[in-house]
């Protein structure tokens, strides 16, 4: 199994030993040892996925790493958090996913007017199985734990991914203040209920709520 | 000439009376003591035949003089600075992409032809280094600028770093340095990784590379 760590806070190294990584198209910086590089079909797996994947817009430009080295990843100079998966699922958008073991397998789901609010349409990626994936976010992000007595609001733009059994809830504080353009730019928040983590980056994408 | 960084994106530079130092021009932040900055129309070192070359090889940066006897702070766009000291070897760099060096080290702008003839030129295009390439040499350090942070690799005989064009900074020491591409069908019907062009680095030393595609 590949062997994911970091170099530095902004680059991932992943050693390969003839087994093979999933990676975002073109975000190898350097390599030592033999590496080749194919692009895979939409990064779906089969052709179903690669169909779903097309229609969800939640395709996501993947290569396949295979080799014997060292492998160096980076992307827009963004921050990598490592998470290590047994047996759960962790869901991520797809623009947000560098790197994933070859032992994971990834999907689509519908997330509703969650994925709407954030700007990433209304699909999302899940990653699933055993084995290590790198995330990138917009500056350093914050693990949150949610419990069931604690639940966690999030503001769209900042959310990254979240693994666990998370139920989301969409709310919205839109009032008349809002309306006349006087809003404190916080009207929509995702809320998380459960047992699970949650990735937050400091950073916000510019989404529809972030406006009013 | 005493470098130190200060954060990620800033150093600060000793400088001492009679010592020289070369910055990009409008990179200083601050300063303390009495520096005075003029702006270097030959554009470093040399006489006026280096100028001529230099803008002839569209390595010409604009630079500054800094002297005097003080400290002074230098960053630049917000780009991450990396010091790198050199012990009578050979630094490989983009011009662009210098933030300040010693007044010390020798200057000089190299053919990329003179590195693997055609092969050179051509990847001097790919990797956007252009037909010409600047070296500096002596003792000194040179604060280097890369966009989201520098990672050092080192380069030994039978381990062959290959490197992404973009992601390429510079690079040290007896280095053999050729385009290596893995161009397949993949490629011709718009269906390519986006791995298609490496820089292959073979011999003894170090390459910076950064962790973005971005050039700056």
């Amino acid at each position: 199994m590949a062997h994911f760590r970091l170099h530095g806070s902004k680059v991932l190294a992943v050693e390969i030993t003839g087994d093979a990584v999933k990676a975002k198209n073109g975000s190898m910086v350097a390599y030592d040892g033999e590496m080749t590089f194919k692009k895979k079909t939409g990064g779906g797996e089969g052709l179903r996925g690669m169909v779903t994947r097309r229609l969800t817009g939640e395709q996501m430009e993947v290569m396949e790493v295979k080799g014997h080295g060292t492998c160096y990843f980076a992307d827009r100079a963004s921050e990598i958090n490592l998470v290590t998966l047994h047996g759960e699922k962790l869901y991520v958008e797809s623009s947000n996913l560098l790197c994933t073991d070859d032992a994971l397998r990834t999907g689509t789901t519908f997330t509703g007017l969650r994925g709407a609010s954030q700007g990433n349409g209304l699909f999302t990626t899940t990653v699933e199985g055993s084995g290590q994936a790198a995330i990138t976010s917009d500056g350093q992000a914050v693990v949150l734990r949610v419990t069931p007595d604690y639940p966690l609001r999030v503001d769209p733009g900042a959310y990254v991914a979240h693994t666990g059994r998370l139920q989301q809830h969409f709310q919205s504080g839109v009032n008349f203040r809002s309306l006349i353009g006087e809003g404190s730019g916080e009207a929509f928040q995702i809320r998380f209920e459960g047992e699970g983590l949650v990735y937050v980056q400091p950073s916000e994408r510019n989404t529809i709520g972030g406006e009013v | 000439m005493a470098f130190t960084v200060l954060n990620s994106r800033m150093v600060e530079i000793k400088i001492d009376p009679g010592q020289k130092l070369f910055s990009q021009r409008g990179a200083m932040l601050a300063y303390r003591g009495e520096v005075s900055f003029t702006p270097s129309i030959t554009g470093g070192q040399g006489g006026v035949m280096s100028m001529i070359g230099r803008r002839v090889a569209n390595e010409a940066t604009p630079l500054m003089t800094v002297e005097g006897s003080g400290s002074v702070m230098f960053g630049h766009g917000g780009h991450h600075v990396q010091v790198i000291d050199l012990t009578g070897d050979t630094l490989y760099v983009e011009a662009d992409r210098l933030l300040a060096f010693d007044g010390t080290l020798r200057q000089g702008t190299m053919f990329m032809g003179s590195q693997g003839g055609v092969m050179g030129i051509v990847r001097g295009q790919v990797s956007g280094q252009g037909l010409f390439t600047t070296t500096l040499e002596g003792h000194g350090s040179v604060a280097v600028m890369a966009h989201g942070g520098v990672i050092e690799l080192p380069i030994t005989p039978g381990r062959d770093v290959h490197v992404d064009p973009q992601a390429y900074v510079a690079h040290r020491g007896q280095v053999r340095n050729k385009l290596s591409t893995a161009l397949g069908w993949r490629e011709l019907v718009g269906r390519g990784s986006g791995e298609g062009f490496q820089l292959a680095l073979s011999g003894t030393g170090t390459v910076y590379v950064q962790a973005s595609e971005e050039k700056l």
